[in-house]
């Protein structure tokens, strides 16, 4: 299994049965196109042309962001120094601190949280090695100009700021601010993830996707279920995140709310009960907060590092 | 988009760049060598234990034993009949459509299921939920497997104390070796008798990632597999959060993760829902690496089959899985 022979011979077996492949395809197709849009994919992405190294260090810098938010609302410092080095531009995360918990059961989903995601950072460098990209610049922090701020305000949960009036969000303030600052991300992991799967071509590395995606999925599961729970004020705040993360993504709706009082909506799906994709363009509208393409903004004030930085422009 | 001459397109880009690939293999193989073994490979074992060093690995079996994405497809579309009907019957009170059971093989019914008379009004509205999404998954895998598809096989989804649901609380001595486990009976039980499955699920659907040769279907799984790990993190959060004032729920929800660790196999796949550290939650199942586990096909069976042992039927399925994927693990 660790044997890179094995590897190869696995993925000419899949070359080999190629020609199955198709005939299962056209047998599929045709069985979607009668029972009417069983395969509504939005995967463009797939035609992309990356390499593996390509998509694991695009995901490295999602789980940089991720590791440094829940790292400083957790434990009040960011990631190790250790784990920032790589090719591309070095930048700092500033400007998070620790989160004023009050219900022990969420300090100790953070902590969770946390550690799952530094293992990610650690895992994705570990594995990439020499090719691992380096951390890049990362705003976490609650300026009123800052990434945080902008995010809650395009999503109307707070007003618009002025130096006489400043008004930011600050994700660390307490339990429910830290749910909905991590709510900001979760969900954008779990299609970030899913988009990206058809890319990877080693399968090693798929399945291990495949493991990252499922952590994601989990903890976008705990942020959901504990900001449902919450009550109403909660939900509709996730509910308007939610929404502006979808104004930012383009005109498909690859986003959801929670649902309300009578009918929860945890779990993000489509008609077929399967979660959204997001392009590597769509996730970066997300996370640099624009709907234009560019390749720099937001949490990532210079850009993220690596080949995949330019997100796509939405109408 | 979505036709088929886009996908012959991606898989000849696909094959193209097999080349590429092995490059960047060998790249990645050596790199990892290097920095000790901690390694990305290693974490793809069943073997929780990733930080041994692995200097020569030894070959295990590949993945790709010849099955097709048709049988991979056929063996998900039986444990989401399993799903589908245990939420239905919890949620709503009935079974899945007949017009949903038809297929290849031979068709069975379901014993037991019925509503829970729900207490906590959030518990009853995430059962329903589950539910549809699950009724959705048996409707796009039928749908996708077309006359492919298996016939819905014989389901035990009873709650008395003969049924498949009192063995597995019994295995797992969340009750008596003679008491009886009914998921119907309280929202608590039902939520224990949901946490029985849903990682199960997350580690069905990424064991079985490499296996899927088609990319279109491969995103599909991605999409379910998101999908059944997001229902296991409501059913672990709800149980977490209950249990500050019912411990006992955290403690049936470790038996049951130890029971479903000794039937398939000697490798820790398998998490409850707190951890080492009593004072801190575990609703994340991970290995060290931060990964979800993966299992085998026949791991899964000898869970579902509530069976250690090479079996083609037992458990929440008396007559096995329809398809051809059908034999638990001999653990």
């Amino acid at each position: 299994m660790t044997d890179t022979d094995l590897l190869i011979e696995t993925m000419d077996g899949r070359v080999r049965r190629r020609n199955d492949r198709r005939e299962m395809f056209r047998m599929v197709l045709g069985a979607a196109a009668v029972g009417g849009a069983a395969f509504a994919f939005s995967s463009p992405a797939a035609a992309q042309s990356v390499t593996d190294a390509d998509v694991l260090n695009f995901a490295l810098n999602l789980e940089y962001l991720e590791a440094n938010f829940y790292s400083y609302a957790a434990f009040g410092t960011p990631i190790d120094a250790s784990l920032t080095a790589g090719t591309g531009t070095q930048g700092a995360a500033t400007g998070g601190r620790k989160a004023t918990f009050t219900d022990p059961v969420v300090a100790q989903y953070a902590k969770e949280i946390a550690n799952d995601e530094i293992a990610h950072v650690k895992f994705l460098r570990t594995a990439l090695a020499s090719a691992a990209v380096a951390q890049p610049r990362i705003d976490v922090g609650i300026d009123p100009n800052g990434a945080f701020s902008n995010a809650a305000r395009a999503a109307g949960l707070i007003g618009p700021t002025s130096a006489a009036m400043p008004t930011f969000f600050d994700p660390y303030a307490d339990d429910v601010s830290f749910l909905l600052g991590a709510f900001i991300f979760e969900d954008v992991g779990v299609t970030a993830y899913k988009g990206a799967a058809p890319l990877i071509t080693n399968k090693t590395f798929l399945e291990a996707a495949a493991g990252i995606l499922a952590v994601e999925a989990y903890h976008a599961s705990i942020v959901r279920t504990v900001l449902y729970a919450k009550g109403v004020d909660t939900r509709n705040a996730a509910t308007k995140i939610s929404d502006a993360r979808d104004s930012l993504d383009g005109s498909t709706d690859v986003d959801q709310g929670l649902g309300d009082a009578t009918n929860s909506n945890i779990v993000p799906l489509d008609s077929n009960g399967i979660a959204y994709s997001r392009t590597t363009g769509q996730v970066l509208n997300i996370v640099y907060l624009t709907k234009a393409a560019v390749s720099a903004g937001g949490f990532f004030p210079a850009g993220l590092n690596g080949t995949i930085k330019t997100s796509t422009a939405q109408s | 988009m979505h036709n088929t001459q886009i996908l012959s397109e991606v898989l000849e880009r696909s094959a193209q760049r097999r080349d590429e690939r092995r490059a960047f293999l060998r790249t990645a193989g050596s790199a990892v060598a290097i920095a000790g073994g901690a390694s990305l490979l290693a974490a793809c074992g069943d073997d929780n234990n990733n930080s041994a060093p692995t200097p020569t690995p030894s070959p295990t079996p590949p993945p790709t034993t010849g099955v097709t994405d048709a049988d991979v497809l056929n063996f998900a579309l039986n444990l989401e009949y399993l799903e589908a009907q245990f939420y239905s019957y919890a949620a709503f009170g009935t079974g899945l459509p007949s017009a949903s059971l038809g297929g290849i093989g031979t068709q069975g019914s379901v014993t037991g299921g019925r509503k829970v008379n729900f207490t906590d009004p959030v518990v009853a509205a995430y059962a329903r939920e589950i539910a549809g999404d699950e009724i959705a998954h048996v409707n796009f895998l039928r749908t996708a497997l077309g006359n492919s598809a298996v016939a819905m096989p014989a389901i035990n989804i009873d709650g008395s104390a003969t049924g498949a649901f009192t063995a597995a609380a019994r295995a797992a001595k969340v009750v008596g070796s003679t008491g009886t486990f009914d998921p119907y009976a309280s929202d608590e039980n039902f939520l224990l008798g949901a946490y029985i499955f849903e990682d199960v699920g997350v580690t069905a659907y990424k064991g079985a990632s490499p296996l899927l040769t088609n990319k279109t279907f491969l995103e599909a799984a991605a999409g379910i597999l998101a999908a059944e790990a997001y229902h296991a993190g409501l059913i672990r959060t709800v149980l977490y959060a209950k249990g500050v004032a019912a411990p006992s729920l955290r403690t049936a929800a470790g038996q049951i993760s130890d029971a479903r660790d000794s039937l398939d196999g000697t490798t820790d796949l398998d998490q409850g829902i707190t951890s080492s550290d009593t004072t801190q939650s575990n609703i994340v199942p991970t290995d060290s690496n931060g990964l979800a586990y993966s299992r085998s096909t026949g791991a899964v069976l000898n869970i579902v089959y509530l069976n250690n042992a090479a079996v083609t039927m037992g458990g929440f399925f008396p007559a096995g899985v329809n398809g051809v994927i059908r034999t638990s693990g001999a653990n």
